[in-house]
């Protein structure tokens, strides 16, 4: 399975910014800050499961609902 | 005035309070923020200014140098005075024990700043508030600090981190009347004038990057970046011996980009053949590494040109990385760094790090406020 992780991160931003131009690139650079860094995936990255879990732990604490990944 | 600055160089608390009492007065300040040498008792200072000022909130640290327009100072007390037309509301919480539970005491403190503004942190105007926030600089907790503020809320939190000249021994921060360790204030500000952040590090991006493969976040270690010993692998990077690296650090920081933008993390010292830097470098993260350029040019460009976007500029408060104010000190450039900011009202002083979404180093990040009737927020 490839291309989860860009979803997760793609659904993070859409529920933080709204639509939200500044805030689409303040939590674009939260995300980078954390250590994922939207434009290093895509939908063809391999589905790691360690990645996918510490982003569903980062999504948890910004009070974004991923449970469907 | 609607704001109004001041210092003391007296070197006993009340006489320097004293001193800066009666020119902050004429404004009725509904704020006043304050930045302190370590040389003045901490307790006492803290009492005394805000017995000098009771009605207003008031806040402020320690530092490795305090700054004022047109002046870099030493030794020195100083204060910045803002009134109801400026500052709509604000509302300040302690944060104590951070090296403990940092997370668990910003939980705290927004729980206390949804009830006084009415409306969660998460929900509060982003374009009509802003954040300060001051941090012990011996505490080392500023990642975490900054990371479960910016889970929490959308607005902006700004600021710096306590010094003590550079002696490493004790950083205070300070609030109504109080002075504390292992402790942050959080600052939530309504102004009543237009606000924005400048953020300027004065580092070029270049080209090559370094990925740190083994790191010791707890300490800031980098313990390999490319899967080669760090030392080795920065040496190379900078064209440098290993055993001179430590002349390249001011030089050659390494940079998170983030859409475009350096957030610096600078190399402290070495550690056997593993680096310690100023703040946490994140394992399997590439970092750029950067050339450090001409801060007097790159803050005065960056200063004109937010004037073009934002308009005349009513009050700056800045927090200016001390490895900034060493590098100034060195290319002999102290006074006209000071003198950027000589016709705008400005406090501001030398930072143990500064705080902009992230922690970062070596840069100045200031919070500029416009002037009433120019311009109006949000």
């Amino acid at each position: 399975m490839t291309g989860s992780i860009k979803s997760m991160i793609n659904v993070i931003i859409d529920e933080r910014a709204h639509g939200n131009p500044t805030l689409l690139l303040t939590t674009r650079t939260k995300l980078i800050l954390k250590g994922f860094n939207p434009d290093r995936y895509n939908e063809t990255t391999p589905d790691d499961p360690l990645a996918m879990e510490k982003l569903s732990a980062i999504a948890r604490e910004m009070g974004v609902n991923l449970c469907h990944y | 005035m609607n704001l109004q600055i001041a210092f003391s160089s007296h070197s006993h608390p009340a006489r320097a309070v004293a001193e800066i009492q009666p020119k902050l007065h004429a404004a009725k300040p509904r704020l006043v923020l304050f930045f302190a040498s370590p040389q003045y008792d901490p307790a006492r200072l803290s009492r005394e200014m805000k017995s000098a000022f009771p009605d207003a909130v008031v806040f402020g640290c320690s530092t490795a140098g305090e700054i004022i327009s047109g002046r870099m100072l030493k030794h020195s007390l100083v204060a910045m005075a803002l009134d109801a037309s400026i500052i709509e509301d604000a509302s300040i919480e302690v944060l104590q024990n951070l090296k403990q539970n940092a997370c668990g005491a910003v939980e705290r403190a927004f729980a206390n700043f949804g009830a006084h503004f009415k409306t969660s942190m998460k929900d509060l105007d982003f374009n009509r508030h802003v954040g300060l926030v001051l941090v012990d600089g011996l505490s080392g907790v500023e990642e975490q600090l900054m990371d479960r503020i910016g889970d929490l809320t959308e607005l902006q939190f700004v600021g710096g981190s306590a010094g003590d000249d550079l002696a490493f021994k004790a950083t205070h921060v300070f609030a109504e009347g109080q002075a504390y360790t292992n402790a942050a204030v959080l600052c939530v500000i309504k102004p009543g004038v237009a606000f924005e952040v400048l953020k300027t590090q004065s580092c070029k991006i270049l080209e090559k990057s370094l990925v740190a493969t083994q790191v010791n976040p707890a300490r800031r270690q980098v313990l390999e970046f490319d899967h080669k010993p760090a030392v080795e692998a920065y040496a190379e990077a900078v064209g440098s011996q290993p055993s001179q690296i430590n002349t390249q650090f001011m030089r050659h920081p390494l940079g998170l980009i983030a859409n475009g933008e350096p957030f610096v993390r600078s190399p402290q010292r070495t550690d056997g053949s593993s680096m310690v830097f100023y703040c946490e470098v994140l394992e399997n993260t590439p970092l750029s590494l950067l050339q450090s350029g001409d801060i007097v040019q790159d803050t005065r460009q960056d200063l004109e040109q937010k004037q073009t976007t934002f308009g005349p500029i009513g009050g700056i408060i800045n927090f200016h990385c001390i490895l900034r104010t060493l590098a100034l000190q060195q290319s002999g450039q102290l006074d006209a760094y000071a003198k950027l900011f000589q016709d705008i009202p400005t406090i501001g002083f030398s930072t143990y790090g500064e705080q902009c979404l992230g922690h970062v180093n070596q840069t100045s990040v200031m919070l500029l406020f416009g002037r009433p009737h120019d311009q109006k927020p949000g």
